[in-house]
């Protein structure tokens, strides 16, 4: 049964990646809602997908201290410990885009979420194990940004 | 299988790709935001195939991307989303060939074009488009004209019609009805298409570069973190407090701590990046890590802005960290000389 799960593994790879057919570089939702509430929403949709949020960088708070008028915009840290360590230890080339981030952009009464797609770094790394990981991560951007898309889609139908 | 093959034929819903691929940047009702406003009047003006390059070819180095991977049904989901929500129908153009001058056109463009669209073709001052990222003298962005993802997708009539009827969603005059004869912009159509000759493309990246430098450090970990952060004060740049790379994702007694990021930041650069891209949070990339390995090694790793700047499809981006990243480079040298 292992040698059977070990065979078909790559082949889940490919259709992880298969399944980003229509990826970009950026992963993007706008969500119906003001920034400060969308951020809730988006701490609460990663931690549901088995990350821990890390901190919180104030971006806006960092640049009115300093005389920079700012919207609100903060970028969410998180990632799974495990995950982090074994770049660390097996692919410090990949140490500068962990832990994972999701820039919260306020766009009036609307919220921005932008998250650089994880397999955008696919061509620089042949190691089954690295691709297979940058697969995963996609996979779960998606299902957070269409889960928040989900979340408020009561609103977007509403404005429609 | 089955489930995969049923999916395969469903009709896609270009509303739901709307939602998905467009609205981030358009936003859900098409009043825009990082991308141009697509409002009813424009539509009307444009043809479903104009829409449909567009989306396929984006508009290179100015943001838009390519969807190039979508399926052409999708794509034509989306085109039909547009029209149903718009409540418009795709104009009709004549194919008869247009025939003109570029040479004369060039004068005439000199005349009654430059100003909004500039000498290039790009569109009114420097930027790309982006929210806040241009000077706006002009209440509506002109469109950069010279862009290929634009001159692949318009047609010759479809330029001639613009011009002649002017566009009445971005306040352009018409030229028609008087002001300039049908030759004229016909002239005018040959040099606007001869901007194709002189497409200047982004710098390629070269074949060996990796998205992040790495260096040894000669120096032990604590060393090495005291210089990284005596280089970075020389070279101007705020240092924000020491963050480990596991903080946050572990308890504090099992954190390793000989793993740090040094983050950084000079606000004035930033505020301006910021305008010019305004999803940069998506990397923030002032952070120089400094981990001390198990046999004692400590390696240095910056994200190579040269890679990563190519992510955003901004070339106005790109050019400002091509010369950030020698910044970065020569502190990170200085460092582990």
């Amino acid at each position: 049964m292992k040698t059977h799960l070990r065979s078909i593994l790559p082949l889940v790879a490919l259709w992880l990646i298969g399944g980003a057919a229509l990826a970009d570089d950026m992963l993007m939702a706008r969500i119906p809602m003001r920034a400060e509430i969308a951020l809730e929403y988006v701490k609460s949709s990663i931690e549901e997908h088995g990350y821990s949020v890390a901190h919180i960088q104030l971006c806006d708070s960092g640049m009115s201290d300093f005389g920079y008028k700012s919207d609100f915009y903060r970028v969410v840290f998180f990632g799974k410990i495990s995950e982090v360590r074994m770049i660390t230890e097996r692919y410090p080339e990949l140490v500068s885009y962990v832990p994972l981030k999701i820039a919260v952009i306020a766009e009036k009464d609307e919220t921005l979420l932008a998250v650089l797609n994880p397999e955008a770094l696919l061509p620089f790394f042949a190691a089954e194990e690295v691709q297979i990981q940058l697969g995963r991560w996609h996979s779960d951007l998606v299902s957070i940004l269409d889960e928040l898309r989900r979340a408020t889609g009561q609103g977007l139908a509403a404005r429609n | 299988m089955w489930v995969a093959g049923g999916a395969a034929h469903a009709a896609p819903d270009g509303r739901e790709l709307y939602i998905e691929h467009c609205s981030a940047c358009h936003q859900m009702q098409g009043h825009g935001g990082i991308g141009l406003p697509l409002p009813n009047a424009k539509l009307r003006d444009v043809t479903d195939d104009y829409l449909f390059k567009t989306v396929r070819l984006g508009r290179p180095g100015r943001v838009m991307p390519a969807f190039q991977r979508m399926s052409d049904a999708q794509v034509h989901a989306i085109v039909k989303f547009l029209r149903e929500r718009s409540k418009t129908t795709e104009p009709t153009y004549s194919d008869a060939p247009i025939v003109g001058n570029a040479e004369q056109g060039k004068v005439l463009y000199a005349e009654h074009c430059v100003k909004c669209h500039g000498e290039d073709g790009s569109g009114e001052g420097q930027g790309t488009g982006v929210t806040g990222s241009r000077e706006r003298s002009f209440l509506v962005m002109p469109a950069s004209i010279s862009n290929s993802g634009f001159l692949q997708s318009i047609s010759d009539p479809m330029i001639h019609h613009v011009i002649e009827v002017g566009r009445k969603s971005s306040d352009m005059p018409a030229f028609g009805a008087g002001k300039l004869a049908a030759q004229e912009i016909n002239d005018l159509v040959a040099y606007v298409r001869s901007f194709e000759q002189r497409q200047v493309e982004a710098a390629a990246l070269a074949p060996d570069e990796r998205p992040t430098h790495i260096y040894e450090s000669p120096y032990d970990f604590d060393t090495t973190v005291a210089n990284v952060k005596a280089a970075l004060t020389g070279a101007n740049f705020r240092i924000f407090p020491d963050r480990l790379v596991e903080e946050g994702l572990i308890d504090e007694f099992s954190v390793n701590t000989r793993q740090i990021g040094v983050r950084f930041c000079n606000f004035n650069v930033l505020y301006g990046m910021l305008k010019t891209e305004p999803r940069l949070g998506v990397v923030l990339p002032c952070r120089i890590t400094i981990m001390e390995r198990k046999d004692g090694t400590v390696l240095l790793a910056v994200p190579n802005l040269r890679v990563v700047s190519r992510w955003f499809n901004n070339d106005e981006l790109v050019e400002m960290w091509d010369r950030m990243e020698q910044t970065f480079v020569s502190i990170i040298e200085e460092v582990t000389l």
